[in-house]
């Protein structure tokens, strides 16, 4: 634990993200199936040019 | 032969480049090394659509070089910030917006072939009602195959602060100035109750990076499976549903039933707004402090060319003031939790880092409405002190004497030995008068108050 003290706080980090992105992977595949079987039902209101601009999408 | 130039004291740890100030504007130096990088930020267009967001502090490019030095490709004139302030002062919805707007704003570079090569709130400030990116030098060029190399130092120093305060109750400002580099994650599992390991996110993100911090040895363990830039969005993609769902559980504060509750009439409330906006406009001002704001009532009144600042030391207080002049778009108002008696210090490498709040904060006006029998009867600070703090942040004090017979004193004598004979309106207006001019004195209808305008002499 002490010799991490000496290392950047970017590294030891690659493991954690490989496995947290094979998990998420897998949730996201379902969840994109989910969404999909979801659109026929439900409809998402437009956003507002607003909105657009403070989102990422 | 270029003028004299003053490296900004809190910019050195990153190569690419450096803040300085001449003549009292502050310029960023853009270093030959980053060149690759910073034409890639404007030509690929993620500077131009951060700004479109709101995401980005404003520059523009120079062609001159004011520092003489070789190594120079750019320099930069950022939108100049009226005020800074620290994670150590912002609440809860603070630091989360900051959070967001660092997720988005690393989203939008990853699409552009960028990434964001550190993420902490320092880079991240409040620029016209909106958390923004202020440090131009962040992103960098991501290769196929690279992890986030900010991950961690984003998870502690914004995930891990939010999660804590959700489930704990200590307050992100405390927190933050405990652990100015973030809450490791080890601390952070050790104080999240067993239910939050229920949660797949906060699980992957807390629980098992800290078991795994605990287990890795130096060398970089090798794994096959490469990351690929779909992950990396993935994991963005997760902390931003995450941190959007984190919200504070609701509680009733020392102040937050202030005004709803207190034993002050209503006709106290609404003739002090009326007083304090004419007061106010009687006045010419560009920036006022308004020194025990509770949820800013009073620092709404001013008017919106001028900067305000406005702090409390309860951080509930602020968050609602906060999310208020969101939703008002109240740009003009910084809200900042500070408590008078221990207002932030001065931090980081030779104290020099990060300013302590009274090195960066002065105001042509300052307001301490109903404040200062919190500062002489609960905290005993005479008023001579408080004479001279005032005079050494503003020009003009907006003062409201609360006198011993008024409610609030009256209950905060109550239960405590009554040991200021010293504390009457006559002995308050000769140590101010030592250093002001007064301008205005006025009874505030409904109550026994008295509100002061001084000019410092």
């Amino acid at each position: 634990m002490m010799q991490l003290l000496y290392l950047d706080p970017g590294s030891g980090s690659y493991l954690i993200q490989v496995i947290i992105a094979a998990v998420l992977g897998v949730i996201f595949y379902f969840k994109s199936g989910w969404n999909w079987i979801k659109s026929f039902f439900v409809k998402t209101p437009p956003k507002t040019e607003e909105e657009k601009n403070e989102s990422t999408d | 032969m270029s003028q004299p130039i003053n490296h900004h004291p809190a910019s050195f740890r990153d190569p690419s480049g450096f803040i300085y100030e001449k003549d009292g504007t502050f310029y960023r130096f853009v270093a030959a090394d980053y060149r690759q990088d910073y034409d890639l930020l404007m030509k690929s267009g993620l500077a131009e659509e951060l700004l479109k967001k709101r995401l980005l502090l404003p520059f523009t490019e120079l062609s001159e070089n004011h520092t003489g030095r070789a190594d120079w490709y750019k320099s930069l004139q950022p939108q100049q910030l009226p005020f800074i302030s620290y994670a150590w002062e912002w609440s809860f919805e603070q630091l989360k917006d900051a959070a967001l707007s660092t997720l988005n704003i690393c989203r939008l570079a990853l699409q552009k072939g960028m990434i964001l090569k550190d993420a902490t709130p320092t880079n991240i400030q409040l620029v016209d009602g909106r958390y923004k990116m202020i440090d131009t030098l962040s992103f960098e060029t991501y290769n196929e195959g690279e992890s986030w190399i900010a991950y961690r130092q984003f998870c502690e120093c914004f995930l891990n602060p939010l999660l804590i305060a959700v489930h704990t109750g200590m307050e992100v400002h405390k927190l933050m100035l405990s652990y100015p580099d973030g809450v490791p994650a080890a601390v952070t599992s050790g104080l999240l109750p067993f239910k939050t390991k229920l949660n797949a996110s906060v699980y992957l993100h807390v629980h098992l990076q800290a078991k795994m911090g605990a287990k890795q040895s130096v060398e970089q363990k090798q794994t096959a499976r490469k990351i690929t830039r779909k992950n990396i969005d993935q994991i963005l993609q997760n902390l931003h549903s995450l941190i959007t769902n984190l919200s504070l559980p609701a509680k009733a504060t020392t102040w937050n039933n202030y005004y709803s509750e207190t034993i002050l009439s209503e006709t106290y409330f609404s003739e002090k707004k009326k007083l304090v906006s004419s007061l106010l406009e009687s006045i010419e001002y560009n920036s006022v402090l308004d020194l025990g704001a509770n949820e800013g009532e009073f620092s709404l009144l001013c008017k919106n060319e001028a900067m305000v600042i406005s702090t409390d030391f309860d951080s509930d207080c602020i968050n609602r003031l906060y999310k208020r002049i969101k939703e008002e778009k109240r740009t003009n108002i910084y809200p900042v939790v500070i408590d008078l008696t221990y207002p932030s210090p001065s931090l980081g490498w030779m104290n020099n880092e990060r300013p302590a709040f009274f090195k960066r904060t002065t105001a042509d006006v300052c307001m301490a409405l109903a404040l200062i029998h919190h500062l002489a009867i609960a905290k005993n600070i005479t008023f001579e002190q408080l004479a001279a703090f005032f005079a050494s942040v503003c020009k003009v004090l907006i003062i409201e004497f609360v006198p011993k017979n008024d409610p609030k004193v009256a209950g905060m004598l109550q239960w405590r030995k009554d040991i200021f004979g010293n504390y009457n309106e006559d002995l308050f207006e000769q140590a101010f008068s030592q250093l002001f001019e007064l301008e205005k004195k006025m009874s505030v209808q409904g109550s026994e108050r008295t509100m002061y305008v001084y000019r410092k002499k």
